[in-house]
């Protein structure tokens, strides 16, 4: 199996330039240096906030729950824009993370609904909305 | 031979991919990599180099290192796969290209040139932490879903077999009292459902699990080989023949497997009725696992592949 030179290299965050080193693979050397243009992330979608997307307070609930299923790092962000997939979240995680949801706020979500949800924020705002149904 | 085939627009370095013949009719090819075992930096940044862009700002997105290096592994695994497959002339992974279907399945978007002949290839890729994973088939639509054995439910799961799972399934499933084995058989049940859903190629969304039954049928001889596996509309009853026009077996052939002693893996492919294929006939089955470009495992046949359920033939 082809492997670089061990121990000097540590896998580094994609998101730094990718330079080429000029490492032998499998024999064949010298590869042409190359380095990609930093990528970076692009900026999250501006969202216009209407007045009734959710309380912080809900969306740091939505935030935790996500963070328990996922079994996220503790130095991980996870806010409002997040993604769930892009957290890592699978049909299974998105699914359980649903339930979670109706467990903590007392709500039962449809499947038309859920299916909507693509970020945290999507979530806590699908959350109100069924608990002032709920109260109404 | 056309010139054209032979250029390369990717690092020299990289040595080519060992060509193979398609799978046959019935036949399923599958591929994984435990990313565990990539460690190489400069191998990250080649397979990084087979991307599109778009596919990279999407592997730049995701939060995290490990999350950003599965989801090269996947692609990179998608595209070095597909391209092993094109036989008369070498075919460059970084020069194909992807569409979705309107449910989102990602599909080959064969190019229109004079050295490349498209393939009847249908491909379904699935990953969880620990592996990713890539089926191939001709002729038909292949759906697969991995998941690790060990997984654990955080929700209770008769409450969770209630919401998502057919009657029959539930019934299934409540009756298991040990907890372990209650969580792997639903485990195991939900990989199939994924399986078949994503063979349809609705997903999740489209076609939800309430609506049909997935079932272990006890084998016909003796208990050496592994029960087949049907699927049927949701009902009550207990679907026993299989000229039943609900019975989805029909069409759809499943097989469930466990791979590297760690994970369930779940296969769905179409029957293709063109080559007579009865609801008996078993699904011929090639598993490799493989680090693109350094090393590719045939393990059919050995412990790391265990045939859980359906007819399989390795």
């Amino acid at each position: 199996m082809a492997s670089t030179t061990g121990a000097s290299l540590k896998f580094t965050s994609l998101s730094s330039s990718f330079k080429q080193t000029q490492v032998p693979l499998r024999g064949v050397s010298n590869v042409n240096s190359v380095s990609f243009p930093s990528l970076r992330m692009r900026p999250g979608s501006l969202r216009f906030r209407v007045s009734c997307a959710a309380k912080p307070e809900t969306v740091n609930k939505v935030c935790e729950i996500v963070r328990k299923q996922l079994a996220l790092p503790d130095d991980s962000s996870v806010t409002g824009e997040s993604k769930f997939s892009t957290l890592g979240a699978d049909s299974l995680d998105t699914v359980e993370i649903v339930m979670g949801l109706e467990e903590e706020f007392g709500i039962s979500v449809e499947e038309e609904s859920a299916q909507s949800i693509s970020t945290v924020q999507d979530a806590a705002d699908l959350i109100e909305k069924l608990m002032d149904k709920n109260c109404a | 031979m056309n010139i054209r085939c032979f250029q390369r627009n990717f690092s020299a370095a990289l040595p080519p991919l060992v060509p193979l013949q398609l799978p046959s009719p019935m036949e399923t090819h599958l591929w994984y990599i435990l990313p565990d075992e990539v460690k190489s930096v400069a191998l990250l940044n080649q397979y990084s180099e087979l991307l599109s862009p778009c596919e990279r700002e999407n592997v730049n997105r995701m939060c995290g290192d490990q999350l950003k290096k599965r989801a090269l592994l996947a692609r990179a695994l998608v595209r070095t796969t597909i391209a092993r497959y094109q036989m008369n002339c070498e075919i460059n992974p970084r020069s194909l290209k992807f569409r979705k279907n309107i449910y989102g399945k990602p599909e080959v978007e064969w190019q229109n040139e004079d050295n490349f002949s498209p393939l009847p290839l249908h491909f379904n890729i699935s990953h969880t932490t620990s592996m990713i994973a890539c089926g191939v088939t001709v002729n038909v639509p292949i759906g697969i879903d991995v998941e690790e054995k060990q997984r654990r439910i955080k929700n209770n799961i008769t409450a969770f077999a209630q919401r998502y799972f057919s009657p029959y399934e539930v019934k299934l499933l409540t009756a298991i009292s040990d907890p372990e084995v209650q969580c792997q058989e639903f485990i195991k049940l939900w990989t199939l459902k994924e399986a078949y859903v994503k063979a349809l190629g609705k997903g999740f969304s489209a076609v939800p699990f309430k609506t049909f039954t997935i079932q272990f049928r006890a084998p016909a001889i003796r208990n050496l080989h592994p029960p087949g596996i049907s699927v049927s509309e949701a009902s009550e009853e207990i679907v026993e023949s299989s000229n039943d026009p609900t019975n989805l077996t029909n069409n759809w052939q499943l097989a469930l497997l466990e791979v590297a002693g760690s994970h369930y893996a779940a296969i769905c492919m179409e029957r293709d009725k063109t080559v007579g294929g009865e609801a008996n006939m078993p699904m011929k089955l090639t598993v490799r696992k493989t680090i693109p470009f350094v090393e590719d495992v045939c393990v059919s046949g050995t412990d790391a592949v265990l045939a859980l359920g359906g007819i399989i033939e390795q």
